[in-house]
């Protein structure tokens, strides 16, 4: 692309690298040139103080349900705040794994910058969830990436949490480069509660085999920019992937997902369900496309994406595609937006319950069907608790 | 207990007058039943007196406990002793009605200052109450109102007033919807609640309420006032006239 265009400090800082304008259809809504607003230097080294990465690890809200635990400090792998028991089924190994080419912003930023990353290869049934934990101390602005690739063979079956959070400004740049196996099943859950002026880009490339089972869920609540991208492609018949996440979004943040789920084959099934609330000014965005190819006939896929706005400030944009080239398909899509159910509030009042408490219940069961996709029982109520706690904490921490 | 004197009301988004100079008064240990056809103000006596929003309060004036009612937020008026079993029971997706109980009862009681129940005393509570209305932990831990029968929602409305235990229950209709053996059980749970420290105020269309919540006063209520008073056996006066011979009456 021989655009002549005014590159930008945050663009001169990545080594003149260009970042995605709102032209490019699937970053319409989100202008990074735009949004990144000051440079994030790659490849700075920052020391982190123990009692900050205490601090901050303490703030996980799935911490202590991981058995294996890995630690990521600023981007870089730390062996000793990680937890890997020795001799288990778990195969953890530091490296940063090879990302094949691909013209997207966040993999080619990723691509350029990744300074640390694992492969954690599961091969057996395990109970005990693994977490990849990513933590950033308030340090100078700058770019943090890794990148992980996460391989769950024939057969194994795993629960993966991955975790980020922090302190100050910075942008973090995280792939994730997942393989399930025939017949392997992973529940993967992803809490993202960046600090509030931290931009927090994000990319997961989720590679399914035969009669496998996924179930993928992300929280999005930290970060005052956040842009998801997943890429979901069924390689073997007859898998079942459920991909679904929660917005808790306030002040000004700015989140946008965009999804890709690719049925390159035959006979399987595909749900995603989000649920989005926006406060103050905030605005969420869901970008959701399904794309059935020639042969892969008997695909069952639906989206779904639903926004509660808090106020009137607050704006959720939904953008479902579907393109279908086999003519044997079940596949639909719907959205809504909307604002809290007054005659659900009045019960609740009426009860004796005060408003802001019974908003807060009312915004935990609106993104509770989310969590629903979450398989460890313990996960989905530490993120009730997240959720019912959340309109309270940001209203104490908003100027 | 609670007095109301005068009271006139409109709907806030039209120039409607629904309640137009409406005076009761109840006192503790009293049962009032107030009767009255379609459109006469009878449940928007029972959401204005809850706090609903969508009403403007014209003149007069509500009195509960001695304090203005009508200055108090709806939560409230709940802590305060005010409970509104509802018509039409709302729905609440994804609130589960035992954790929805616990919420309400420990808010309350934290508004009053008294001490919070924790989860054991709270759950023998609730499965006391919910025993002796035949109600099953099965569908407690179900949303609120949530798929529930008509029946259902009318004996969890119940069940709420009898774990909350109001001093004023307002009850909004109870019958409507119900079979006889399912009004029954709402009558005895009702029943079971009345004492002289407690007072209640049942609303209905029907006399048939009446003769399992057996009242001490009968109000015909009529274009948004009280139009007539008396004892118990106004409400079979009112069966045999029809409402038409008392709105004639009195205009």
């Amino acid at each position: 692309m021989n655009v002549a265009v005014n590159k930008t400090p945050a663009e001169l800082a990545y080594d003149g690298m260009l970042l995605p304008h709102p032209r490019l259809e699937d970053w319409k809504w989100t202008n990074l040139r735009v949004l990144i607003d000051r440079p994030y230097p790659p490849r700075v080294k920052v020391t982190a103080a123990p009692k900050d990465i205490e601090r901050l690890l303490k703030r996980d809200p799935l911490g202590k349900l991981a058995r294996t635990r890995i630690v990521f400090v600023n981007g870089h792998f730390e062996a000793a705040w990680s937890n890997h028991p020795a001799g288990g089924d778990v195969k953890v190994t530091p490296r940063l794994a090879p990302l094949s080419a691909d013209d997207e912003p966040v993999l080619d930023m990723n691509k350029a910058f990744a300074t640390a990353g694992v492969h954690v290869e599961i091969a057996s049934n395990i109970d005990a969830p693994v977490e990849l934990v990513h933590i950033a101390t308030d340090a100078e602005a700058r770019t943090i990436a890794t990148r992980h690739s996460i391989a769950v063979t024939e057969g194994a079956s795993a629960t993966l949490f991955e975790t980020h959070l922090g302190e100050g400004d910075y942008l973090s740049n995280s792939v994730v480069d997942v393989t399930l196996g025939a017949g392997a099943k992973l529940d993967r859950v992803k809490i993202e509660i960046e600090s509030p002026e931290a931009i927090h880009l994000a990319h997961a490339l989720i590679k399914v085999g035969a009669n496998a089972i996924l179930r993928d869920f992300t929280l999005t609540s930290g970060a005052r920019v956040n842009r998801q991208n997943g890429t979901i492609s069924f390689d073997g018949e007859k898998s079942d992937a459920k991909i679904a996440g929660s917005y808790l979004l306030s002040g000004k943040q700015h989140a946008d997902t965009r999804l890709l789920i690719d049925h390159r084959v035959p006979k399987c099934t595909s749900r995603e369900l989000f649920k989005c609330v926006m406060d103050e000014r905030a605005r969420g965005i869901f970008q959701g496309k399904v794309v059935v190819q020639r042969d892969a006939q008997k695909t069952d896929g639906k989206q779904s994406s639903h926004g509660l706005l808090l106020s009137e400030t607050a704006e959720f944009d939904a953008k479902p595609e579907l393109e279908i080239y086999a003519d044997d398909v079940v596949c639909g899509h719907g959205a809504t937006s909307g604002d809290i159910d007054h005659n659900h509030l009045f019960y609740l009042c009426s009860r004796g319950i005060p408003e802001a408490e019974a908003k807060s219940m009312l915004i935990a069961a609106f993104v509770a069907e989310a969590f629903d996709t979450i398989g460890h029982e313990e996960v989905r109520h530490q993120l009730n608790r997240f959720a019912e706690t959340w309109l309270v904490s940001h209203k104490e921490t908003s100027p | 207990m609670l007095e109301i004197n005068n009271l006139s009301v409109k709907l806030a988004e039209e120039d409607r007058t629904i309640l137009n100079g409406l005076t009761l008064d109840v006192k503790a240990g009293e049962v009032h039943a107030i009767m009255g056809p379609n459109g006469s103000g009878k449940s928007t006596l029972s959401y204005v007196l809850a706090g609903r929003e969508g009403y403007e309060v014209t003149s007069g004036e509500v009195k509960f406990k001695g304090e203005d009612l009508l200055e108090l937020s709806p939560d409230q008026r709940a802590a305060k002793g005010l409970f509104l079993a509802f018509q039409y029971p709302i729905e609440v997706p994804g609130v589960v009605t035992m954790q929805f109980l616990k919420v309400a009862l420990n808010a309350q009681h934290r508004a009053r200052g008294e001490k919070e129940l924790t989860t054991p005393e709270f759950m023998k509570l609730v499965k006391d109450r919910a025993a002796r209305l035949d109600i099953s932990l099965d569908m407690l831990k179900r949303a609120v109102n949530v798929g529930f029968s008509g029946g259902e929602k009318k004996r969890a409305e119940i069940l709420q007033m009898a774990v909350l235990e109001p001093s004023l229950c307002i009850l909004d209709e109870t019958d409507s919807g119900l079979d006889i053996d399912a009004l029954r059980i709402v009558a005895d749970g009702v029943n079971a609640l009345r004492s002289p420290e407690r007072a209640m105020v049942v609303i209905t269309h029907y006399q048939r309420l009446l003769d399992y919540i057996v009242p001490d006063y009968v109000h015909v209520l009529s274009q948004g006032r009280i139009v007539k008073s008396g004892g118990k056996e106004l409400a079979l006066e009112l069966e045999a006239k029809g409402y038409a011979g008392f709105a004639r009456e009195a205009a």
